[in-house]
């Protein structure tokens, strides 16, 4: 049942503040098995509770694996603990971890990235909305969870707020998605754009692919590249930032850019000329995905979910 | 955040590594002592955070936007053929008074510096570094950054120096030596001595510039460095290796270990519209030369709604996020800067709530309309979390909005709100 996540996805949440607590109580109201959470200072025996829903909290990641066998954990630990929670969850050989915290060190990821290295955990994330797969009622993230819908186009992007802009057109489009990953927008992350097309082009729920990217850093040019050796799906790309002035920080760390390869013009035409379809405005996403699919012949009009 | 060069070099120093003879001075009496020590022969640097200095011009507050035009005109036209008072911010000097002439027209009341890099407003001239001139064999570059797409610590090395590295990347890309820097193992001097044998560097200099580039390594660990840049090192005649210039980058996501980094920051060279977005928590607040005043939750989605505008013929006066919204006085405080700027003609709210929630942006926009006094046309379009709470809210209120559901709609309203209230030219900010 298309990427990362699927109806046996058993989530353990991290970090259990207020922003964690609201976000897993939205989670738990779109269906997501929650089997526990992990909150420093908690012992044994604690549970928290939202409707009918309870699961146990455990101070330690690996007391939480296992005792309730956890496969995925979302992180909303603040900055400063961030990495380390990474590496706890890496340590205790948790499959998919995804990190929604922003500002995260740059110097604490590469220490991640080192131990993600040959470990048997993969990385989604940080400063990023998480994932979200509608079929499976599995939301790992902070997804507004209205504007999502079931369907075959898969969604990547480097922005949290672009995957919504992206998929709120393509739901009023009649388009439903596979699965939706944001990657984060900094400038070490754990998987990247290009990483996750491998993972669409596979996926037998996937029939086309949109992929978001901005400005700063060389990321498109590594998805263009598998787009153009490997690719065998449709991808409608939009790159933001075409207007943004040179040389400036946009909120985002890996949104600087850097020489001719970071503009959003060197970043469309690798796409273009691996074979993607450019979307030039950021409205226009989910009208050139409508007609992508009508051409491919792959589009599907929504009707009652199938089974 | 970046840091000035004379405390790039405080840092290099205070590793062991090799910088001239020198200190910062911001008054004549301090400049004075500073060129007896270490005279006759120094350089004046002017300090400031922009790149392009030596090409820059040195002028009072007053004429910044005229000698920035004729800079854009013509960037190559060197500081040589410019005399009197319009120097640039890089001077040889022999001599005390001669020294001193160059350091005072920097540190004059109301003195700033224009490059091609520092906009019209020019920037304010921070202190003067005045070190011991170096008598130079040949210059080589050295930095430091991070690779995202590998996630490590990135060396840049040539032997091509003291020229832009982008460029000799373009004319000469086999003069740019890669190093990838395996984290767990750090930079060793050992390291360092195969870098500079591979730069071609004498064999009596193999072992200082070994040892200095390990421990430049060490400042980027240590400080929680994004860069750490040498343009030029240099090997002097005497065969010594020295690090002449010096540019430093900080991590601002790490200013939590390093005390908010307040000992290195510098806010005289931030624009100030941008300090109060950041006192007032806004995520990220950028001045741009249009009309059309964004306020956007999302890094990703404020440059999008920048892209969508330019698309139907409109000019954004600013890039900004807003982060997170979960109180409403944060809208407000948002909204203050962007009616603030007298650029502003047409004010855009763009938000898709996902952390953040829409009817508490909508409560903030209508509690702004009444206490900053909005004049200006509004457009505001909602979407995400709580959406239909947030679009009921802004109906009730009664206040004068304009709204979209959709982002093409609603950026063509502002575009046209901003087009009808265009009466007065641009002001070339």
């Amino acid at each position: 049942m298309s990427i990362l996540l699927n109806n046996r996805t058993r989530l353990l949440i991290q970090g259990l503040g207020n922003e964690g607590q609201n976000q897993i109580r939205r989670s738990l109201d779109y269906g997501t098995k929650v089997v526990a959470g992990v909150h420093p200072g908690f012992r044994g025996g604690e549970t928290f509770s939202h409707g009918n829903h309870t699961f146990p909290v455990f101070a330690t990641v690996s007391e939480a694996i296992e005792n309730t066998q956890a496969n995925c954990t979302i992180i909303y630990v603040p900055a400063p603990g961030a990495a380390d929670a990474i590496l706890e969850n890496i340590a205790a050989e948790v499959p998919l971890i995804v990190c929604i915290t922003e500002g995260v060190p740059v110097h604490d990821m590469i220490r991640v990235r080192t131990a993600l290295e040959g470990s048997k955990s993969k990385l989604i994330g940080p400063n990023c909305p998480g994932i979200i797969q509608p079929a499976s009622n599995c939301r790992v993230g902070i997804h507004p969870p209205d504007v999502f819908m079931a369907g075959n186009v898969g969604v990547v992007s480097r922005s949290g707020t672009l995957v919504y802009e992206a998929v709120d057109q393509l739901t009023r489009a009649g388009i439903g998605q596979s699965t939706c990953v944001g990657v984060g927008g900094d400038p070490i992350i754990g998987e990247q754009q290009q990483a996750i097309l491998r993972r669409f082009n596979s996926d037998p729920d996937t029939d086309a692919v949109v992929l978001i990217g901005e400005i700063g850093g060389l990321a498109e040019q590594a998805a263009a590249a598998y787009i153009k050796r490997s690719m065998n799906k449709p991808v409608v790309a939009f790159i933001a930032g075409a207007t943004a002035p040179p040389g400036r920080r946009m909120g985002h760390a890996g949104a600087i850019i850097e020489g001719e390869a970071g503009t959003a013009e060197a970043k469309i035409k690798a796409l273009e000329e691996a074979g993607a379809i450019i979307s030039r405005s950021p409205a226009e996403i989910g009208s050139t995905m409508r007609r992508v699919l009508e051409e491919a012949g792959k589009y599907q009009p929504p009707g009652p979910p199938a089974e | 955040m970046n840091i000035h060069e004379y405390q790039a070099k405080q840092l290099f120093k205070s590793q062991g590594v090799p910088v001239p003879d020198g200190g910062a001075a911001t008054d004549e009496r301090e400049a004075r002592d500073l060129i007896k020590e270490i005279g006759p022969d120094v350089v004046v640097k002017a300090q400031v955070h922009a790149g392009g200095r030596g090409k820059g011009r040195i002028v009072k507050r007053d004429r910044t936007t005229r000698i920035y035009n004729d800079l854009i005109d013509d960037p190559e036209r060197h500081e040589g053929q410019i005399t009197g008072r319009r120097r640039g911010g890089v001077r040889l000097a022999s001599g005390t008074e001669e020294a001193l002439k160059e350091f005072r027209p920097m540190m004059e009341q109301d003195a700033r510096l224009v490059s091609i890099q520092t906009g019209s407003d020019g920037v304010p001239i921070s202190a003067v570094l005045i070190e011991q001139q170096t008598s130079i064999a040949k210059e080589y570059y050295f930095s430091i950054q991070v690779d995202g797409a590998n996630g490590q610590p990135l060396i840049v090395a040539s032997a091509e120096g003291g020229q832009s590295i982008e460029e000799v990347n373009r004319t000469n890309p086999r003069a740019v030596l890669r190093v990838p820097v395996d984290p767990v193992e750090g930079f060793p001097a050992f390291r360092g001595r195969s870098l500079a044998s591979q730069l071609g560097l004498p064999s009596s200099a193999i072992r200082p510039a070994g040892e200095m580039f390990a421990n430049l390594y060490r400042v980027f660990s240590d400080m929680d460095a994004s860069l750490v840049e040498v343009n030029p090192f240099v090997l002097t005649t005497e065969g010594a290796v020295v690090a002449i210039d010096g540019k430093v980058g900080l991590d601002d996501n790490a200013s939590f270990r390093h005390g908010g980094y307040e000992a290195w920051r510098d806010r005289s060279q931030e624009n100030p519209t941008e300090i109060e977005a950041e006192e007032a928590n806004i995520g990220s607040y950028i001045k741009l030369d249009g009309d059309i005043g964004c306020v956007v939750n999302g890094a990703g989605l404020a440059m999008a709604t920048m892209d969508t505008l330019k698309l139907h013929g409109g000019e954004p006066a600013n890039f900004l996020d807003i982060g997170t919204v979960n109180r409403k006085d944060r809208v407000i405080e948002a909204l203050r800067i962007i009616v603030n700027d007298p650029d502003v003609k047409t004010i855009f709210i763009n938000i898709f709530g996902g952390l953040a929630r829409v009817d508490i942006v909508a409560e903030g926009v209508v509690d702004a309309v009444g206490e900053l006094n909005i004049q200006q046309p509004l457009v505001v379009r909602l979407n995400g979390s709580n959406v239909e709470e947030g679009r009921r809210v802004l109906h009730d209120s009664g206040i004068a909005v304009q709204t979209a559901d959709e982002l093409g709609d609603a950026a063509e309203l502002a575009v046209q709100a901003a087009g009808s209230t265009k009466r007065r030219t641009r002001s070339n900010k």
